[in-house]
């Protein structure tokens, strides 16, 4: 077995440097990835997140939505992403470097939410969604998060302007209301946040034909 | 940076390094000597090749 | 200068090694101990980890029921925080994969090591305190994960404050290993002890720097994805697969008494492993935001691949040819031939769905949870069961009180692994294809997963009978160590056959 040994060092030499393809040429090529100005209109893409929409990304991430919506767009003609209206394009490194913890997910078992922003951005439905998802969305199999909210008896002022407007079985008893706590309102900044259509030389948006 | 500058050049090094340490003592040792002779490792006098173990259910307790 | 230190390494090593095991001069080549000492020298520190990771095991099972019903009842235990849908699943995957999975593989590294190189238990002290570590870490990670902790980061949930505690015990199995290995008696490596050296010295590396890249200083952007996938398919190619086989190729030439069909193939097997395994990551992330370059290589290697696992294939189908018949007698060689067959099954199922034609429909469905399944599951614990169906017995000197327990356990997960895989690989693979269809709702495709999600807990449910079989057997045996023993010593290891007290057992 006079080869064997070659066999061996190739092997061994491959091992290191499997890690330095994988890991650190990635590292090189994307980490000085920064935003991007449009040349036309100076918009700034990716647009920084707001505090609250930080601090929501957090909620995300302990929350594990992860477990069950990804974020990230597959290109057009591979797999329905666009046609199914989750984005204008596919996504690409660029459109992460905002996030702490990049989550884009593994498993479809909800929607991708990489544009939930731009398809969902009424406040009242996030809310109303997270409360109990079968409201909006009737036969989802999305656990509700009611521990988000507080339900507590309306006071002497009347509704407060932020509660939650629920019908039928969904509604609190007679005299109480459903308020979001600082963890759901943050979250919600978080998921109307969610907008990854800049128009980016790597991934430009394709332009609707004259309508 | 510097703590993954660290690691991963500090790997990219010291990986391949112990791999071909490993790769030379092997060689050296005669472990790819006689293939067939590291085939019988797993036996000796006590259980040589030939004789079954854990033969515990199907009526028998070996 | 050398010279002085290099004798106090001796004198420490040999210190380290109990009775007279070893005699003459140098740390390799001394005497080869008996099989019943090295059994008898490994029980408490084996015991441990096999028995901390059957509790973690059962914990486990019901994560993973709770989870299972979940999907496909969401009011389910839905008022506590502490135990959505995430942070079960969450749970149940680090309890399964570290608490048991990993428990499991150690208890199998420290008694094969034992073994092959053929001297008894050294520094037991060094494995009970891993032990300890190890235990101490999976318990705060998994706490953590449950308060609402986790990282999010797949594989790598446990907070940053229970990771170096793992890491210790990592360590501390390394050490002990490399230690055990200089003082070998038999100067000559099967290949069962090249996997457990390679496992064994790349996982504390590999856990050590997944920590530091993503949560102590983490990198930036989508370079996170790719390390998350490095290290959770190297936790799977080069810390599970080489434990794994390293155990179906000891126990199968053992159980039947024949060597392995070609020992240059298993080298060759291992060698090759070694070199594509790792470079097949990115294959959970094709179509995502990655380079294309990165994807289209981890594709290539993960097609690869199909050179180790035929040659494995064919090695384990040819050292069983001619003794199948054997499956009836021996519980051990049930678990490891379904395990390696399921091997062969998972790899080939993992290589089709890397590629890019087959990844469009199975991407983000449960058919990639099948798979994982399958290979963590159908191959990976069914090993596991099979080597504790050997070892056990001879690190307590009893045998299994009841057989009608171990058929009931086989059965069990078997059955109820095939009602798993089979079902949600084919359920996946359709939900896929209707995903891609935009013309579906995506409801109507949460519908149609409903019924099958049923079934797969009822096979859960299957699984859970046969672990619960499995630890109520451990437990009997365990009550048996501490009773006078009835039988001589000999009948275990050379096969004698029982005369009066086989009638006394049921």
């Amino acid at each position: 077995m006079s080869y064997g040994p070659l066999l061996f060092l190739g092997i061994l030499f491959t091992l290191a440097t499997s890690w330095v393809g994988l890991v650190l040429l990635p590292h090189r090529q994307m980490g000085a990835l920064g935003q991007h100005t449009d040349t036309n209109t100076a918009a700034i893409y990716p647009a920084d997140r707001s505090g609250e929409a930080q601090q929501g990304a957090e909620h995300y991430r302990s929350l594990g939505c992860v477990y069950c919506h990804t974020q990230q767009i597959r290109p057009e003609g591979y797999g329905s992403d666009i046609e199914r209206g989750w984005g204008r394009r596919r996504t690409v490194s660029r459109d992460y470097i905002h996030d702490k913890t990049v989550m884009l997910g593994t498993m479809r078992t909800g929607p991708d939410l990489t544009n939930i922003g731009e398809r969902q951005a009424d406040a009242a439905w996030h809310y109303r969604h997270l409360y109990n998802p079968q409201i909006t969305s009737p036969g989802s199999i999305m656990p509700p998060h009611a521990f988000l909210f507080d339900v507590r008896t309306i006071g002497q002022a009347g509704r407060s302007t932020n509660a939650l407007v629920l019908e039928g079985p969904f509604a609190p008893p007679a005299g109480q209301e459903v308020i979001p706590t600082r963890r759901a309102e943050q979250l919600v900044a978080y998921l109307r946040s969610l907008k990854s259509s800049g128009d980016l030389p790597e991934a430009p948006v394709k332009k609707e034909e004259a309508q | 940076m510097s703590v993954i500058a660290f690691i991963l050049l500090g790997s990219v090094v010291l990986l391949p390094a112990a791999g071909l340490l490993a790769l030379r003592w092997a060689t050296s040792t005669g472990q790819f000597r006689c293939p067939d002779k590291a085939a019988l490792l797993p036996f000796d006098e006590v259980e040589p090749v030939g004789m079954e173990t854990d033969c515990i259910l199907g009526g028998n307790r070996r | 200068m050398i010279n002085q230190s290099q004798t106090l390494q001796n004198k420490t090593l040999r210190a380290l090694l109990p009775g007279d095991a070893l005699t003459g001069g140098g740390t390799e080549g001394g005497k080869k101990a008996a099989l019943a000492e090295i059994d008898a020298s490994c029980r408490v520190p084996v015991l441990f980890f096999f028995l901390s990771g059957l509790a973690w095991l059962l914990a486990g099972t019901i994560l993973a029921l709770v989870a299972s019903i979940k999907l496909h009842t969401p009011g389910f235990l839905a008022s506590w925080e502490w135990l959505t849908f995430s942070n079960v699943r969450t749970a149940h995957l680090n309890t399964v994969v570290y608490g048991f999975a990993s428990q499991i593989s150690v208890g199998v590294t420290i008694w094969l090591m034992c073994r092959l190189c053929r001297i008894p238990l050294v520094a037991p002290g060094l494995i009970t305190v891993a032990n300890l570590f190890y235990n101490l870490g999976v318990t705060v990670g998994v706490g953590g994960i449950l308060i609402g902790d986790s990282t999010a980061i797949e594989w790598l949930e446990m907070p940053r404050y229970a990771t170096p505690i793992l890491f210790i015990s990592y360590a501390l199995i390394a050490v002990w290993t490399i230690v055990t290995f200089r003082l070998r008696a038999e100067r000559h490596l099967y290949v069962s002890q090249w996997y457990l050296l390679a496992a064994v010295l790349w996982f504390p590396w590999l856990y050590g720097t997944a920590q530091v890249m993503l949560l102590i200083e983490p990198v930036r952007g989508v370079v996170q994805a790719a390390v998350n996938w490095w290290f959770a398919h190297n936790v799977l190619g080069l810390w599970f697969t080489p434990i794994g086989l390293a155990s179906i190729y000891y126990f199968i030439p053992k159980v039947i008494g024949r060597p392995i069909h070609s020992y240059y193939l298993s080298v060759l097997g291992f060698w090759s492993l070694a070199l594509f395994y790792n470079w097949n990551g990115m294959h959970h992330l094709v179509g995502g935001p990655l380079p294309a370059w990165m994807i289209t290589v981890s594709i290539v290697a993960s097609v690869m691949m199909l050179i180790p696992v035929i040659t494995v294939a064919i090695n384990h189908h040819f050292t069983m040819v001619g003794h199948f018949g054997k499956l009836k007698y021996s519980p051990t060689l049930r678990f490891m031939v379904f395990g390696a067959v399921s091997y062969t099954l998972a790899s080939l199922q993992g290589v089709a769905s890397a590629v890019r034609s087959i990844s469009e429909v199975t991407h983000f469905t449960h058919h990639t949870i099948a798979h994982a399944h399958l290979g963590m599951y159908a191959f990976f614990t069914m090993v596991m069961f099979g080597a504790m169906y050997y070892i056990l017995p001879r690190i307590t000197q009893r045998e299994w009180p009841s057989n009608g327990l171990i058929s009931l356990h086989f059965w069990g997960v078997a059955l109820g692994i095939v009602l798993y895989v089979v079902p949600m690989s084919i359920m996946g693979f359709i939900q896929g294809t209707m995903l891609n269809d935009a013309a579906v709702r995506f409801l109507d495709v949460v519908q149609f997963t409903l019924p099958w999600l049923k079934l797969r807990t009822l096979a859960g449910l299957l699984l859970a009978a046969g672990h619960v079989a499995f630890v109520i057997n451990v437990g009997w045996l365990l009550v048996r160590m501490f009773e006078p023993y009835r039988k001589p010593v000999v009948s275990i290891l050379t096969g004698e056959a029982e005369t009066v007290a086989a009638a006394k057992l049921p």
